[in-house]
């Protein structure tokens, strides 16, 4: 039987910054969908950094299949082998550390940046990942 | 007969004052000019005090205070007697010199008003050699008939917003005007009237000797009176239209050019509160959408993992590895262990290579193969919906920018209303617009009312007029009544006579006004190729028509339509016999810029050959009244009022 950690954590200094872009871009969300929005940002833009000082956030029963799918398979991405998956606090670990790239990066973009236009710009650049991931609704090899 | 002086005495503002209207050979023009208060329109009012006893212009300032001059009353002590007299001295063409002269005498007291203690009225007259007669009580009254009569004053001596008014109302009085000057109010007052009381008697004594008779009288009687109570109401309401007419256009001249400003704040309210509504309805579509990209955004961001954990999880399947066929923690045990899990046999030789091959063939542990088995339905299901993000993004963008053209065209009409509104005292404007809305009421009202009245009048006419018929017959059934109803039926044809003798009279009369209105109204307008003809028809509605055919009264400018009155006022000068002078208060009030200089021309052309006084303020005597008649006056005075303003002097402009 695989252990499962009971928590997702983040970096105790983060805890403002998600707190300082909470209305420009989690929209009211909780905390789990905050996570892993900071997750992703920090995958996509391939910054991911060790936690410092661990401070729990997310509560693994909180997790959805879709959740854990997501978590999975950016652990299996990053690994490149699916036997990272019977190692649950490394696959918590790899989330945890894009998460807490990603949530500096987003912080940054949205200081730089005119008050309301997040979503602006982050619409362009999903869109142009979409087209360039698939053609015809087909991935790219 | 023109006024050479006019003496006042005391009376109101005037302490001593004689006013002098010299006469020129070719013009007989007279101008006072007086600011509100001067006593200018108190002129008008000695005139009518002095021949009628009563002053119809005071205004209501003018009504608080005593008739005696200020002055003299502050300057009296307690149990002084002091005189208000006003004179008008006249000549006629024969050269006889009248004079009209009345006086009151007061005593003042410190405690209260002044009390008139006696009064006196009288007539003087001086022939060309000099004789004079001295005359009072009615035979003074019969100079003054001569004169101007009472009954037709109001065409002699008036306000100048008379002529402004005359036929703005929905009933002018016309037929009033051509009874009064015809002077028939002798032959219905005396004649009429007297018959008509003996013909009630004759029938009152018939009713005596037949008591259905005295029924069918009284009934008679009776339907009479309610339908003189009828046609009283029916004037009553004709008066009520007209007047709400007159405030109708009052205030649609005041809100000439102003928008309605109560609808447009109602509308501006509806536009507010639709703003409000698709704002948050915006705002709701922007939200969704950014919750569209936020949610799916993740899953496109993580995209190039989960294709390649899908492509793992495909590969496995294709392998055998998912789902799994052996349970490798079975095997791994049973190499720990060195037992077969299943039947308990140890495990050795070729049988731990055996299983050791079996493990290595698996390669993942079962849970996680079962992740990766459960992870892949998701997966597949978190790209589908990502790969649509796209077009669901574009719908709600379309949907946004519908609500954003929303707004605009919002934003756009109420900054327009507020452009419109902002140049007006809102409060003030929206008052106008109610009590416009609350007068076109009224009319409709008192018209409904008209014709209502008017039904109910006929139904009466024809119930009286079968109450005639049958009282006739009950006469003629009554042989004790023959001698009666001879008498009765003589009288009866005397009163038709007088009634188509009326009729007749008052017909020729106003064919004869209504050509010299005419006359007169082509000879004084400035618009000589605009008009056809001037008409006052046998219901005595007078109609103004264009040269293109069509009633045009409506339409003209104020000026035109003082004009006509003023030409329909000397037209009543000409055909009542009465070649008396005509005094204007206050003429061009209500007529601006250069149809002012017009109509002082047709003034200036009036006093060729009558006399005309003609009253103004100062900023009615402006340049376009100036250019035109100042040079032609004979007299031209000013009022001016003390510092204590209880008393005005008039001088030499």
């Amino acid at each position: 039987m695989i252990e499962t950690p009971d928590r997702l954590s983040v970096d105790k200094n983060d805890l403002d910054l998600y707190a300082d872009i909470e209305q420009e871009v989690f929209l009211g969300k909780q905390n789990k969908d905050r996570f892993l929005f900071a997750m992703a940002f920090g995958f996509w833009h391939r910054a991911d950094e060790q936690i410092a000082r661990r401070e729990g956030f997310v509560r693994a029963e909180y997790l959805t299949p879709q959740d854990e799918a997501l978590i999975d398979a950016l652990a299996v991405a990053e690994e490149e082998s699916a036997s990272i998956l019977s190692n649950r606090r490394r696959v918590f670990d790899i989330a945890e550390r894009y998460a807490h790239g990603g949530i500096q990066l987003l912080y940054n973009q949205v200081q730089s940046e005119q008050l309301g236009s997040f979503y602006k710009a982050f619409e362009r650049d999903i869109f142009d990942v979409l087209r360039t991931q698939y053609h015809d609704g087909q991935p790219s090899k | 007969m023109r006024i050479e002086k006019l003496s006042l005495r005391n009376y109101r503002q005037f302490r001593h004052e004689d006013i002098r209207f010299h006469k020129a050979p070719q013009t007989d023009l007279h101008i006072l000019i007086g600011e509100n208060g001067t006593g200018k329109t108190n002129i008008l009012n000695a005139i009518n005090w002095c021949l009628y006893a009563d002053e119809p212009h005071l205004s209501s300032s003018s009504r608080q205070l005593p008739i005696l001059n200020l002055q003299s009353y502050t300057e009296g002590r307690d149990g002084d007697n002091q005189t208000v007299a006003v004179e008008i001295w006249t000549r006629t063409q024969d050269n006889t010199r009248i004079a009209f002269k009345r006086q009151a005498t007061y005593t003042i007291y410190d405690d209260q008003e002044p009390i008139r203690r006696t009064k006196a009225f009288e007539v003087v007259t001086t022939d060309d050699k000099g004789n004079t007669k001295i005359l009072s009580e009615e035979d003074a009254a019969s100079y003054v008939a001569r004169f101007v009569p009472k009954k037709i004053r109001e065409f002699f001596f008036f306000d100048g917003e008379r002529l402004n008014q005359y036929f703005r109302g929905e009933n002018p009085n016309v037929r009033k005007a051509v009874f009064d000057i015809s002077q028939l109010d002798l032959l219905e007052s005396q004649v009429e009237r007297k018959l008509k009381t003996i013909v009630g008697g004759l029938e009152k004594q018939a009713g005596q000797l037949n008591p259905q008779i005295e029924q069918t009288r009284e009934e008679r009687a009776r339907q009479r009176a309610n339908r003189d109570e009828i046609r009283d109401r029916i004037r009553q309401a004709h008066t009520e239209a007209s007047l709400a007419k007159e405030q109708i256009q009052e205030l649609e001249n005041k809100l000439s050019g102003i928008p309605d400003v109560e609808a447009l704040e109602d509308e501006r309210k509806r536009l507010k509160a639709q703003e409000a509504t698709k704002q948050d309805l915006r705002d709701q579509a922007l939200h969704e959408k950014q919750l569209l990209l936020f949610k799916r955004g993740m899953v496109v961001m993580l995209s190039s993992a989960l294709e390649h954990t899908i492509r793992l999880i495909e590969d496995k399947e294709e392998s055998g590895e998912i789902p799994p066929r052996l349970d490798p923690d079975i095997l791994r045990r049973a190499l720990d262990d060195g037992l077969c899990v299943l039947c308990g046999q140890p495990i050795e030789g070729h049988a731990v290579t055996y299983v050791q091959h079996l493990l290595a063939q698996i390669g993942l542990s079962s849970d996680v193969t079962h992740r990766l088995a459960a992870a892949k339905a998701p997966l597949h299901q978190l790209i589908q919906d990502a790969k649509q993000l796209e077009q669901d993004a574009r719908r709600a963008t379309d949907s946004i920018r519908a609500f954003e053209q929303d707004l605009e065209d919002i934003r756009r009409r109420l900054a327009q209303i507020d452009r419109q509104v902002s140049n007006y005292d809102k409060e003030k404007v929206k008052n106008w617009y109610r009590m416009r809305n609350r007068y076109e009421e009224i009319r409709t009202e008192a018209q409904q009312q008209i014709g209502a009245l008017r039904q109910k009048e006929k139904e009466l006419t024809t119930k009286i007029d079968d109450l005639s018929k049958q009282l006739d017959k009950e006469l003629g059934k009554e042989t004790r009544a023959q001698g009666i109803k001879n008498q009765r039926d003589f009288c009866n044809k005397a009163l038709d006579v007088v009634r188509t003798t009326k009729n007749a009279i008052m017909q020729e009369t106003r064919k004869r006004i209504e050509q010299r209105t005419q006359d007169l109204f082509f000879d004084l307008t400035w618009k000589r190729e605009t008009f056809e003809s001037v008409d006052i028809g046998s219901d005595y509605q007078i109609a103004l028509t264009h040269t293109l055919g069509m009633d045009c009264l409506g339409s003209i400018s104020a000026a035109e339509r003082e004009l006509l009155a003023l030409s329909f006022t000397l037209a009543l000068h000409s055909v009542s016999g009465f070649n008396s002078p005509i005094l204007i208060d206050t003429p061009v009030a209500r007529i601006s810029g250069e149809h002012r200089s017009n109509f002082g021309q047709a003034l200036a052309q009036v006093s060729n050959s009558k006399q005309a006084i003609l009253l103004f303020t100062p900023d009615e005597y402006s340049e376009h009244i100036t250019r035109v008649l100042h040079a032609k006056a004979n007299t031209r005075l000013r009022l001016h009022l003390s510092k204590d303003e209880t008393v005005s002097n008039i001088k030499e402009l």
